[in-house]
């Protein structure tokens, strides 16, 4: 763990610069350890850093490293409550797997493969970012390591289920990108009418249902309709 | 109760105030005033709190019929603001009477113009903020992107006496003043030379989430690619050819790209108030923070 002064009112704590989950649930910890404390005005967990805002009118960078140093990873990850799983209702039928083709080319998997592979195991929330409430999910297996896009599309639909690497995410709203999109999610992402907007934090485990277009359609307007309710 | 009734939006016209923190980890911009020197600067000038609501009005203003009598006060960019056709002055409280007509013409100095108004405004504020939401801005701040024919209401309070700043000048020639950031010490030194030595040219390409820089820096070659990380509004990127770009209020809250430097937050007002085709350089400082914290302490 190394800790950086970043910018004049955060540190940057580095952990192994790799993409791994024991790394980023360390992250993970600590960031659950240092919400709690109220010299921290914000934090932004990400792969295998973290960054701690604090309010540099009342605390000195010195202070913020020690309280930092002084967490005990090893302590905390056992009081650990396993997550509970977040089911993900994704439709890959065709007229949404825009890049199905592309998918199928670069791993010379099937697409019932891609779908089996994409759906029979847990995902990790690794971190959010880029756009509020895209969420970072992985370890992709390795069959499924897709390249992004050589060309980003300009708009990429809200609710499109798209692979990057061995990461797997959706878009919550739309947004350029060069994800390889495999499907649509019917559930909102990003919804300002919640009170957390974002449906996904850091540290969730998630895991995809392959649903009908049927499906698809009476989710989303189980949705939509909950989004007019609100407002 | 005074209405401000918006007859033209302008080129960008948004309702901010000193943005939403804590909601970073979900990847939900701070935002506010770019200028928030100016920002605090306005609303005091009306005897508001310093987090209140007000408008940030860029380059080419709005056109503002008030419905009732106020007070108001504009501070930051002279954005030839007229109040029924004659000139109307920056950094002091201006009394306005029911049917005043606010409009604005050729950009003079700087780029962003701050308008409070005395008073509670009834606008819906977002997680904590006012300030104009940059995803799904629709649903959550619905009235903080300045609209055609849009209406705000403000309740206003008894008038306070008129008070003057009498100089808040903002100063776009010195270099912006800049301490190192977390990938700093991979750059080469030739690398980092050639940038300090460089005038930089603020693109049209640029907006509340980021300025891009139009000179991209040579020599810049076998950096490894960094792990997305925390970035932070000042924190200056540079992309793979080389050209820098300066997160500014509504920056995505991770990215990619070594991070260079950090504008000192206070610099980022004086940033805040420069506009396409300006230049800028910039200026390293090494005891602007503590000192220890530029190591590694562990």
């Amino acid at each position: 763990m190394k800790i950086l002064a970043f910018g004049d009112s955060a540190l940057l704590v580095n952990f192994e610069q790799k993409i791994d989950e024991a790394t980023n649930q360390k992250v993970i910890d600590l960031a659950t350890w240092l919400k709690t404390k109220s010299e921290v005005t914000y934090l932004i967990p990400a792969y295998c850093s973290l960054t701690v805002g604090f309010d540099t009118t009342k605390h000195k960078f010195e202070q913020l490293s020690q309280l930092i140093e002084a967490f005990d990873i090893s302590d905390q990850t056992k009081q650990n409550e396993i997550s509970k799983t977040i089911e993900i209702p994704v439709c890959y039928a065709d007229e949404f797997a825009l890049d199905l083709e592309d998918v199928m080319a670069q791993t010379g998997l099937s697409k019932a493969e891609i779908i089996k592979l994409h759906t029979h195991q847990v995902f990790k929330v690794y971190m959010l970012g880029f756009i509020a409430g895209f969420a970072y999910m992985g370890a992709l297996p390795d069959q499924l390591k897709v390249s992004r896009k050589q060309q980003p599309r300009k708009v990429v639909h809200e609710g499109a289920v798209g692979l990057a690497g061995v990461q797997t995410g959706i878009y919550p709203t739309d947004a350029p990108g060069g994800w390889q999109i495999i499907g649509q999610c019917p559930t909102p992402m990003f919804d300002p009418s919640r009170a957390q907007p974002s449906y996904l934090q850091p540290g969730d485990v998630v895991q995809f249902k392959s649903i009908s277009r049927q499906e698809f359609s009476a989710l989303k307007a189980v949705s939509s309709n909950r989004e007019v309710t609100h407002d | 109760m005074t209405k401000l009734h918006f007859i033209k939006t302008g080129l960008l016209t948004t309702i901010q105030d000193l943005g939403r923190v804590g909601h970073q980890h979900v990847g939900i911009p701070v935002g506010g005033a770019m200028d928030k020197a100016s920002a605090k600067l306005a609303n005091q000038l009306v005897d508001n709190d310093a987090s209140h609501p007000l408008l940030e009005i860029t380059l080419l203003g709005p056109t503002i019929r008030f419905e009732g009598d106020c007070q108001v006060a504009m501070t930051g960019a002279d954005l030839s603001a007229q109040l029924n056709g004659q000139s109307t002055l920056l950094n002091e409280t201006v009394n306005i009477t029911d049917g005043d007509l606010l409009t604005f013409g050729r950009p003079m100095t700087g780029c962003r113009t701050y308008l409070a108004v005395r008073g509670h405004w009834t606008i819906t504020p977002w997680l904590g903020s006012y300030s104009a939401a940059t995803s799904k801005g629709e649903t959550a701040t619905p009235q903080s992107s300045i609209k055609k024919d849009q209406i705000i209401e403000i309740e206003t309070k008894t008038p306070i006496a008129k008070q003057v700043i009498k100089s808040h000048l903002i100063d776009l020639k010195k270099p912006i003043k800049v301490i190192m950031g977390p990938e700093f010490d991979e750059f080469s030194n030739f690398f980092v030379g050639s940038f300090f030595s460089t005038t930089f040219t603020i693109t049209a390409d640029s907006n509340r989430m980021g300025y891009r820089l139009k000179e991209c820096i040579e020599g810049y070659g076998n950096l490894k690619e960094v792990i997305s990380s925390g970035v932070l509004p000042g924190t200056i990127q540079i992309t793979n050819a080389g050209q820098p770009i300066v997160l500014m209020a509504d920056a995505q809250t991770t990215g990619g790209y070594p991070r260079l430097l950090n504008v000192l937050t206070p610099e980022l007002d004086r940033l805040a108030q420069m506009k396409p085709g300006d230049q800028v350089r910039f200026e390293l400082v090494t005891d602007a923070i503590d000192p220890s914290a530029h190591f590694k302490i562990q």
